[in-house]
């Protein structure tokens, strides 16, 4: 009992997690049709410059936030201006895989000229305690993952429905060509939606430098995981795919505990398969799987 | 006669590298008047009002609002000149409440004092709308989705309102919510170009009629003139109006409704 307990925990703090890492690509899916292959890549790329500020200045990881926000802010709406907008219409959804598969490569690439092929890590002295309630260990750097998750998350929520721009971004998601009618500049706003979902990787990136080591081929592992937990979420929805990510961590959780690390994986292509199979729209939205 | 609003003239105009859709076209929408365009599939009649409002450029051709040439313009501009669309089908913002898809229609009001001023007219026009103010628009039957709609386009105030066949999908009871509404627009001063395919029931409510086929005006005058012109049947049961050309008639059209 005990040990479900654990995995439960563990679950619920991973979930948060995937929740934040996976809700740039919900972004992305619902601004643009882009299925965005290199947001993983984009992740690590924000761990490894996480790990620079850390090893150069001997700062806290997440002292270089500040920085990363906005740089991936402004990368991302570059990346739609100057690439993904370029892109006939038509095509989009096909295509970006192809145009997001070729920047995950390039960033791949540079990051293991830059910073070689060898595995690197953040650790921070307060990352390596645990807290224990009730018999259940619940590592710090799990718990600090899930609240700064819960925060970046909370804030996008709010962002997305309390503001003028978020307003404008919802409204460009449901009904595009409504929304150029009354008078919001679509392809501005898509741009801004780009770079939101961006900036969700930085803050993505710096936490994942504390959890996990990583090498540059390591986004590989989680692009699987991420695009199963948005199309059981339902593509193009950012609540749908936070409730899918914490669904996918828990049940993770309790299988790794309870069977092993292999079918803990992969349950989310068991969940990925049986929703295509049951529910192809998704389990908590996708008014948009039809597009795909 | 009362000054005219909007004008298409010889517009050519159509989708990427197709064929053009409309092939010199001709309307004027006139201050306080209802202009129905009606025809087969394929006609050009969604097209002409994507030009009218920016959302397709055309070829070639002038687009006039309150005589001045817009064409090229973006829908955004041409909203701040007093024009607004309301699309085919159900454009609401499915999943934001009524509040929020009135509100977003004015989005480029930035004076608060004015932009609830305007809700609270179209509150007053659209009774419906102060009703179900907190309810998601998508959960809306059709006729109050497309209410919602008119209500979002007249937050600007518009002098001329393009509508895209607003009755489609509707109940009778609903299309004639529908028409009262926009017989109300007309008697607040505004220009309607609708677009229907109930051509009947548009053309007893409208001032003006023009049937399209193959992106051109073929016959236009009075509506109620316009409904009882046997041509009218012809073409939408198949036939080949008198004044078209051999060479239109060889190029295959869809099948239209049965007026």
């Amino acid at each position: 009992m005990s040990l479900l307990l654990q995995g439960l925990a563990l679950g619920v703090l991973t979930g948060g997690l995937y929740a934040l890492l996976s809700s740039g690509l919900s972004l992305y899916f619902g601004v643009m049709r882009v299925v965005m292959v290199a947001h993983p890549a984009f992740l690590f790329l924000a761990a490894y410059l996480t790990y620079t500020v850390h090893t150069v200045f001997g700062a806290d990881p997440f002292l270089a936030l500040p920085v990363t926000v906005p740089l991936f802010f402004l990368l991302g709406v570059a990346v739609q201006r100057l690439l993904v907008a370029r892109l006939a219409p038509e095509n989009v959804p096909m295509m970006s895989v192809l145009l997001t598969f070729g920047l995950a490569l390039t960033i791949e690439g540079l990051l293991g000229t830059f910073y070689t092929g060898s595995y690197k890590s953040v650790s921070m002295e307060y990352a390596t305690r645990s807290l224990t309630v009730a018999g259940v260990h619940l590592p710090y750097d799990k718990i600090i993952a899930f609240a700064v998750a819960a925060l970046t998350l909370g804030v996008l929520f709010a962002v997305l429905v309390k503001s003028r721009f978020g307003q404008a971004l919802r409204a460009t998601i449901q009904h595009r060509e409504a929304a150029r009618l009354v008078g919001v500049p679509t392809e501005r706003v898509a741009g801004y939606g780009f770079g939101v979902g961006l900036a969700t990787a930085a803050v993505g990136g710096t936490v994942l430098a504390l959890i996990t080591p990583f090498f540059p081929a390591s986004h590989w592992v989680w692009i699987g995981k991420l695009m199963a937990i948005i199309v059981v979420g339902g593509l193009g929805s950012v609540a749908g795919a936070a409730l899918a990510a914490v669904l996918l961590g828990v049940v993770e959780g309790v299988v790794l505990v309870t069977v092993d690390a292999t079918w803990a994986t992969m349950m989310f292509y068991v969940f990925l398969f049986l929703t295509l199979l049951a529910r192809p729209q998704g389990f908590f939205g996708g008014r948009l799987a039809h597009r795909f | 006669m009362s000054e005219v609003l909007l004008a298409l003239e010889n517009v050519v105009a159509g989708y990427g590298r197709a064929a053009p859709v409309l092939r010199g076209l001709t309307v004027t929408v006139r201050a306080g008047e209802v202009v129905c365009l009606v025809g087969p599939n394929g006609a050009g009649k969604s097209t002409a009002l994507k030009v009218a409002s920016g959302l397709l450029t055309a070829r070639s051709g002038r687009v006039l609002l309150s005589g001045k040439d817009v064409a090229g313009l973006s829908p955004q501009r041409l909203l701040g000149r007093g024009l607004a669309h309301v699309l085919q089908g159900h454009s609401v913002f499915r999943e934001m409440t009524v509040a929020e898809n009135v509100r977003l229609g004015g989005y480029t009001v930035r004076d608060q004092a004015v932009l609830n001023a305007r809700i609270e007219a179209v509150k007053e026009l659209f009774p419906v709308v102060a009703e179900r103010w907190g309810s998601v628009a998508g959960l809306l039957s059709g006729g109050q989705q497309k209410q919602v709609e008119f209500a979002r386009a007249l937050m600007l105030e518009p002098a001329v309102v393009l509508l895209d066949e607003p009755s489609m999908g509707l109940d009778p009871r609903n299309t004639q919510i529908v028409f009262d509404q926009i017989d109300l627009m007309r008697g607040a001063g505004v220009a309607v170009l609708l677009v229907e395919q109930n051509a009947r029931r548009a053309l007893e409510m409208a001032d003006v009629g023009c049937v399209l086929d193959l992106g051109r005006v073929h016959i236009s005058g009075p509506a109620r003139e316009l409904a009882a012109d046997p041509r009218l049947g012809r073409l939408y049961l198949g036939g080949v109006p008198s004044d078209r050309t051999a060479g239109d008639a060889a190029r295959p059209r869809p099948p239209g409704p049965a007026f």
